[in-house]
């Protein structure tokens, strides 16, 4: 049995659903992120993790345990906050001390545990200093050593990283991941940007208006996407308008271009309109040995992203965006050039609505 | 200061002339001028005149006799009636506007009891001076409703001693316009709250008294104090209520200033300056102890 | 799909207080609703009481009636307001250069402002009285000279309300980018001030207009050792020498009061300010 069971839980306020049906099973020591836009619930679902809502239905198993009622103050279940939350009139040392204190531990416990936290988080010097003395990096890593230091079941991250400079936001998330591993915590990650989510979970729950869209590892969400929404919320996407030529052997067309796909279209018929998805990194300039799928183009525009060029392609009446990696040797096409781009029959991608 | 004038403005430098001024600037001191002269027309110069006549000697001449005459039965036993008003009302006052903002803000109350608990301390902590008094002795003056109630209960309040015209009463009217001003000021800061503390509290283990008395209480303490010392300045330097009520006779700090400026009751003009410069020095102290305390606070409700 | 997609801050917000904390709650707005309700109602109560067995409003009839009542009423009404204009004339610019040109006088001008919460009115009018009753800085001389004088304090009263009530109208407005922006399409100051900023500040003036009104139109200490013949000392006056028309005054000085702070409430939306010094 897994080590923290959501099953059919719902929320509703008056009559609207802002979470339905969510059921996940987290093992010990897994990091999962909650992946969707702002309203998506999953905020909602965390916070029934950690008891300040209760579901309207279903149930919540902690090591075997039913939390669903329990109150907050009780489920020993640490959460990180979004505005951090730190306790003004308290020092960094006092903070972190405050989960301990209330379980009245003995004082050279806390004293103990403290110093362990303080210098997880490599904050000695500032032991001393109170909350609006830090910097926003700083006040996070203080939160997170008060929501350890209680050695909760489990660590809730409701988007901690929001509202930091991106480099901070880098350092910290892998910071967050280091530490977690070290400790073998398990930990739930609340967040609506997919890079952060691709780059720290271990599987990821795609949420949108309070469903659950997809849950895998981060490899199999970006790759095989199950529905059109997770498609273009993880990563870039071009989108276009199809019609099935043979669905027995993946045939479509594009504005009387042929193209194949590897996605299953077994229940369409011929003449359906569907939707292609390609994702721009799987086009590339033609390598007509290999590839499933030979375009013709025209080059419309160049925009060059550092790492990355972007290309945008008119094919038919169609503009994809194809990305290539940068490199000081490239050779980059004029604007208005005709070319061939080429891309593989699994990256042509046919989702559900 | 010199923001306006970033723009070249050549025309205000001749060659190798003197740098005048430039005229924008003295432009704003014209235009904030009028505010010191009337400040020290009307607020400085006449305390001064005060302070001054205070440390002068009968014949002329520096003195600090007048100080030390304070030390006097009659200055005392006023000074000493004031304190303990002001002292009871700020502490009575400030508990139970802070009760009252708790209940508004975060005790479940609706929003428009709260538009009306703010509009009514408005008006509340304004109302003070005769309209207030007469109020209090339709209420529980000899002759009052609440008093005209207890006679029909058989139990006279008057034959018991209660009066409105003492200590007891006059704590019970100050409180009339006391309460409020606790209110509007505390209120911003017990909003000031975030809910996430409290989330973030219980989420480590405290339960609700646990989560008042770290973390609540002492954010909201240096606003208490402050409020608190705010509210004892409001209540020592009150006159008119006081003076509406007991016609001046009573014995209080300010109604002796006032019986000072109509006749020279203490027989001592040097001593009826230093009363009144007393007054201003508690006052500053207090003033000045509330807008620290508020700074404080300001920092940590941020 | 059943499912909405408002967004759960919102619906989510109010996690509803404890059953045992709305009852306190409740207990104590009702406990002090009746401390302040009462005074008023039995107010009130004696306000309607001015003729043999019947209620009625007679007390008000005779208050109005009162040959004293509406020459007092109408100099404080007049008081009032010139202290208001002198107060606007003399705050706004000083609000306004303080927050764009110097802004390092700003703690001097908020020190001063504090000073009417430091000075005692009774003390402030001994001073006054010692200052300015004798030569070589006689003001006082005759009544009319003595009512200039106070409304000129009653202007410097009202300097902690109006700075902060304009103060916190200009910071509302972003003033150095408006003003910037005037400038840069070629506007004079004058143009600026009256074109640009005041009608952005309406509703801090009008605030800090209406509670400088409050506090003056019934003020007592001041108007009485100066001798005025103003409303607070007529309201003194009549509390010893008449029974129920007291009674009605304090109810009509009571409304004037809660129209000032209503009319504040809804032009501001609830921003109103505190007060202080009786």
């Amino acid at each position: 049995m897994a080590y923290l069971t959501l099953s059919g839980i719902s929320k509703q306020f008056s009559d609207s659903y802002v979470v339905k049906d969510f059921s996940l099973e987290i093992e010990k020591g897994e990091f999962v992120s909650f992946l969707g836009p702002s309203g998506c619930g999953k905020t909602t679902t965390l916070r029934m993790v950690a008891g300040f809502e209760s579901p309207t239905t279903g149930n919540i198993t902690l090591d075997g345990v039913d939390i669903t009622d329990s109150p907050p103050n009780k489920r020993n279940v640490g959460m990180i906050f979004q505005s951090y939350a730190l306790f003004p009139n308290m020092t960094v040392a006092q903070n972190v001390a405050f989960g301990l204190r209330v379980r009245r531990e003995t004082a050279s416990n806390i004293k103990q545990r403290v110093e362990e936290m303080i210098s997880l988080i490599h904050l000695e010097e500032h032991a001393h200093k109170f909350p609006y003395q830090l910097s926003g990096g700083q006040q996070r890593r203080v939160s997170l050593a008060r929501a350890l230091a209680i050695q909760p079941h489990v660590l809730l991250l409701d988007e901690p990283l929001s509202a930091l400079d991106a480099k901070i936001r880098v350092s910290l998330r892998s910071e967050i991941r280091a530490i977690q591993r070290k400790l073998g915590i398990t930990a739930i990650f609340v967040t609506h940007d997919q890079e952060e989510a691709l780059s720290i979970s271990d599987r990821i729950v795609v949420m949108n208006a309070g469903l659950i869209e997809q849950v895998g590892t981060p490899f199999e969400v970006y790759n095989f996407p199950q529905t059109q929404f997770v498609a273009n919320f993880v990563g870039s996407l071009n989108n276009a308008a199809a019609e099935v030529l043979d669905p027995a052997r993946g045939l479509l067309n594009l504005d009387g271009i042929q193209l194949i796909t590897a996605s299953d279209i077994q229940s369409k018929k011929k003449g359906d309109k569907v939707r292609i998805s390609v994702r721009p990194e799987r086009f590339s300039f033609a390598d007509v040995q290999r590839k499933d799928n030979v375009l013709d183009c025209t080059i419309e525009n160049i925009t060059f992203l550092g790492s990355v060029v972007r290309i945008q392609v008119k094919i038919g009446n169609t503009k994809f965006n194809m990305d290539t990696f940068n490199n000081p040797f490239l050779e980059l096409p004029k604007i208005g050039d005709r070319e061939q781009v080429s891309c593989s029959k699994e990256a042509v991608l046919v989702l559900d609505e | 200061m010199g923001t306006v004038n970033t723009k070249p403005k050549s025309t205000n430098e001749t060659e190798g002339g003197a740098k005048r001024p430039p005229r924008s600037q003295i432009g704003s001191w014209l235009g904030v001028l009028p505010f010191f002269v009337f400040s020290g027309l009307f607020l400085i110069g006449p305390t001064l005149v005060l302070a001054y006549r205070s440390l002068e000697a009968d014949g002329g001449g520096f003195t600090l006799g007048n100080y030390r005459q304070l030390v006097n039965e009659t200055v005392i036993n006023s000074y000493a009636m004031s304190i303990r008003i002001s002292l009871t009302t700020a502490i009575l006052g400030g508990i139970i506007g802070f009760l009252i903002a708790w209940a508004v803000s975060i005790g479940g109350l609706s929003r428009p009891f709260r538009t009306i608990t703010t509009t009514f301390s408005g008006v509340a902590s304004n109302f003070a001076g005769v309209p207030l008094a007469s109020a209090f002795v339709f209420t529980l003056g000899r002759v009052g409703a609440i008093t005209a109630l207890f006679k029909l209960l058989g139990f006279d309040l008057y034959d018991s001693g209660f009066t409105l015209y003492s200590f007891f009463g006059l704590t019970l009217v100050y409180l009339y316009f006391q309460i409020p001003l606790m209110v509007l000021v505390i209120l911003p800061a017990v909003d000031g709250l975030k809910r996430d503390w409290r989330e973030a509290a219980e989420n480590l283990g405290a339960t609700s008294f646990q989560y008042w008395r770290y973390v609540a209480l002492p954010v909201l303490m240096p606003s208490i104090l402050g409020t608190m010392i705010l509210l004892f300045g409001n209540s020592f330097g009150a006159h008119a209520t006081a003076y509406a009520l007991t016609g001046g006779l009573f014995t209080l700090a300010t109604l002796l200033i006032g019986q000072q400026i109509s006749g020279d009751v203490l027989n001592n003009p040097g001593l009826g300056y230093a009363v009144a410069m007393g007054m201003v020095i508690i006052m500053g102290v207090s003033i000045l102890i509330y807008s620290v305390l508020q700074r404080r606070s300001e920092r940590w409700l941020r | 799909m059943t499912v909405s997609s408002n967004s759960m801050p919102g619906a989510s917000e109010k996690k509803a207080p404890s059953r045992s904390s709305r009852f306190w709650a409740w207990l104590i707005f009702i406990l002090s609703a009746a401390y302040f309700l009462v005074p008023l109602g039995a107010t009130f109560y004696w306000s309607l009481k001015a003729e043999k067995d019947i209620l009625g409003f007679e007390a008000y009839k005779r208050l109005f009636a009162d040959s004293n009542f509406l020459p007092a009423f109408s100099q404080s009404v007049v008081n009032a307001a010139a202290a208001i204009f002198l107060s606007l004339l003399i705050i706004v610019p000083t609000a306004y250069w303080v927050t764009l040109r110097l802004p390092k006088l700003r703690p001097v001008v908020e020190f001063i402002t504090l000073l009417p919460f430091v000075i005692p009115a009774v003390v402030l009018v001994f001073g006054l009285i010692r200052l300015y009753s004798r030569p070589p800085l006689l003001w006082t001389a005759t009544y009319e000279s003595s009512r200039v004088l106070l409304i000129c304090v009653y202007a410097a009263l009202s300097f902690p309300y109006m700075f902060r009530s304009v103060d916190n109208g200009l910071r509302a407005i972003d003033v150095r980018s408006l003003t910037e922006a005037a400038q840069s399409l070629g506007a004079n100051w004058v143009t600026i001030l009256f074109r640009v900023i005041f009608p952005n500040l309406r509703v801090a003036l009008l605030s800090g207009a209406l509670l400088t009104f409050a506090i003056v139109i019934g003020e007592l200490t001041i108007a009485l050792y100066m001798a005025q013949h103003t409303l607070g000392p007529y309201m003194a006056d009549l509390t010893r020498s008449k029974v129920y028309e007291p009674s009605a005054m304090a109810i009509v000085s009571f409304s004037v009061t809660w129209m000032a702070m209503g009319v504040i409430q809804l032009i501001t939306g609830g921003q109103g300010q505190a007060t202080g010094g009786h």
